[in-house]
């Protein structure tokens, strides 16, 4: 029943997420269609369909009117509805049945825009909301900038201080060196080619 | 005739004569327990689905919808819920089978059917849903009329159950599939025995506490003992005319789903 309990769960997610929802969705062009996505990661299918301006969530592969076989990391990239195409050119995606189901879910997720922090203030008061977006702001950069440090770091010990790897500079020069070298060697075989014909 | 007052083990559940029949431990009169049980639903109805989440700790939510899954519902679909109560696999139901479809929460006690109702139209479910009050043993539809029947937490509670699973038969369209969700018995004797002890012991007053009723919950966990098993399950399916009959095990048995199929 974990299948239950992931659906169950998504479609709540899902459901809350489009509530939030600022911009201008339009979901009535998905009444009663329904998209089965088959994950190479999960030995169960989500199908997923709109009745009512609810979004559903089951297990039923009977009424798909379009059925997508990916990968989770594929399926980020269908965020953006143009990549599609794009993605079944390169063989990640299998589709079968009506293309437009699939491109109307793809832009569904595409045109999504929560305004977190005003719904975060209707729940907590518009100051506290505004100190914790600067603290989570604040917090945000440090870490960046100590994940920026901590690679520049990392870096200058694994290549100058233990040697352990070169430089992208130092391999660059290795590799005109070697071209030099063979040219070199082209040329004198030629001469020596050329001489041992006289 | 009154119920008699004597208690019965549950391996002594099929040795009831021809008019006896069980109220959980209780052999009754059969003429009796439609009333009995009646009693027991216009008691429970208003709280019926707040017990529910507290005594299974909302897993009941999982259980019905591995049965929705299991149905293979499509749009367009005639549906009947029976013993449908307060409505959770029919607000699905209709939002899956769509305009074109129909749904029909049926249940032999009208107070669980308004609570049903009510909760129903509170959540603007409304274009495609009917409600019947209806035995289970006498269904008042023509015959293949639907393509799903469910019955869940209910086909315990019903007097006749062969009678309950012929006329079940009889309203399903060829191709149509019957599913059962019902209490069970747990695969392993551990469990057995810890449920055993949650429901006699733990169950009843979390009736008491919340319902005001412990003599139902009391009833309740009675009647999932006297409830065939698994495979007595599947055999009466078969006998009712059902094909391809198979169960499926839920928490460990706690809940089983038998399906079968008209052809």
């Amino acid at each position: 029943m974990l299948q239950q309990a992931f659906t169950s769960s998504l479609e709540l997610l899902i459901n809350k997420t489009l509530s939030l929802n600022i911009s201008n969705i339009e979901l009535k062009k998905l009444e009663q269609k329904t998209l089965t996505v088959i994950l190479s990661e999960l030995n169960f299918p989500l199908s997923l369909s709109v009745d009512n301006g609810n979004v559903l969530i089951s297990g039923l592969t009977e009424r798909a009117d379009c059925t997508i076989k990916t990968s989770i990391n594929t399926l980020q990239k269908l965020k953006a509805e143009q990549q599609l195409t794009e993605l079944i050119k390169q063989g990640k995606l299998d589709l079968s049945g009506d293309i437009k189901v699939a491109q109307q879910f793809a832009s569904l997720a595409e045109n999504l825009d929560i305004d977190w922090q005003s719904e975060l203030a209707t729940h907590i008061g518009d100051v506290p909301t505004h100190k914790l977006v600067q603290l989570g702001k604040m917090v945000t950069d440090k870490f960046q900038f100590a994940a920026k440090q901590i690679k520049a770091d990392a870096s200058e010990y694994i290549v100058h201080e233990k040697r352990l790897v070169v430089t992208r500079s130092q391999v660059d020069h290795f590799n005109q060196q070697v071209s030099q070298i063979s040219n070199q060697v082209d040329d004198i075989a030629l001469r020596i080619a050329n001489l041992s014909q006289q | 005739m009154p119920a008699q007052e004597q208690n019965q083990s549950p391996d002594s559940q099929n040795t009831t004569s021809d008019n006896t029949t069980h109220f959980g431990y209780k052999t009754i009169d059969k003429e009796d327990k439609v009333s009995m049980v009646a009693g027991v639903f216009h008691s429970v109805a208003k709280q019926y689905d707040v017990m529910n989440d507290l005594m299974s700790f909302g897993v009941h939510r999982l259980w019905k919808r591995f049965t929705i899954d299991a149905s293979g519902v499509r749009p367009g679909n005639s549906v009947l819920d029976l013993a449908g109560g307060t409505g959770d696999l029919t607000a699905k139901f209709s939002q899956l089978v769509g305009k074109e479809g129909n749904v029909i929460l049926a249940d032999i006690n009208s107070s669980m059917l308004n609570v049903g109702r009510d909760k129903l139209r509170d959540k603007g479910l409304v274009q495609n849903i009917k409600y019947v009050q209806a035995n289970a043993q006498y269904l008042p539809f023509e015959d293949n009329t639907f393509d799903i029947v469910t019955i869940a937490f209910g086909l315990r509670n019903v007097t006749d159950k062969d009678m309950a699973l012929r006329s079940i038969y009889r309203v399903l369209k060829p191709g149509g599939r019957l599913l059962v969700l019902e209490f069970s018995k747990p695969e392993h004797e551990l469990l057995n025995k810890a449920y055993d002890f949650y429901s006699f012991n733990i169950l009843p007053k979390i009736g008491e506490l919340v319902a005001k009723d412990g003599d139902s919950y009391q009833y309740l966990a009675e009647s999932i003992r006297m409830h065939p098993d698994q495979d007595t399950l599947k055999a009466m399916m078969d006998d009712a005319g059902f094909e391809q009959t198979s169960f499926k095990n839920l928490t460990g048995g706690v809940v089983a789903l038998h399906k079968g199929y008209k052809f």
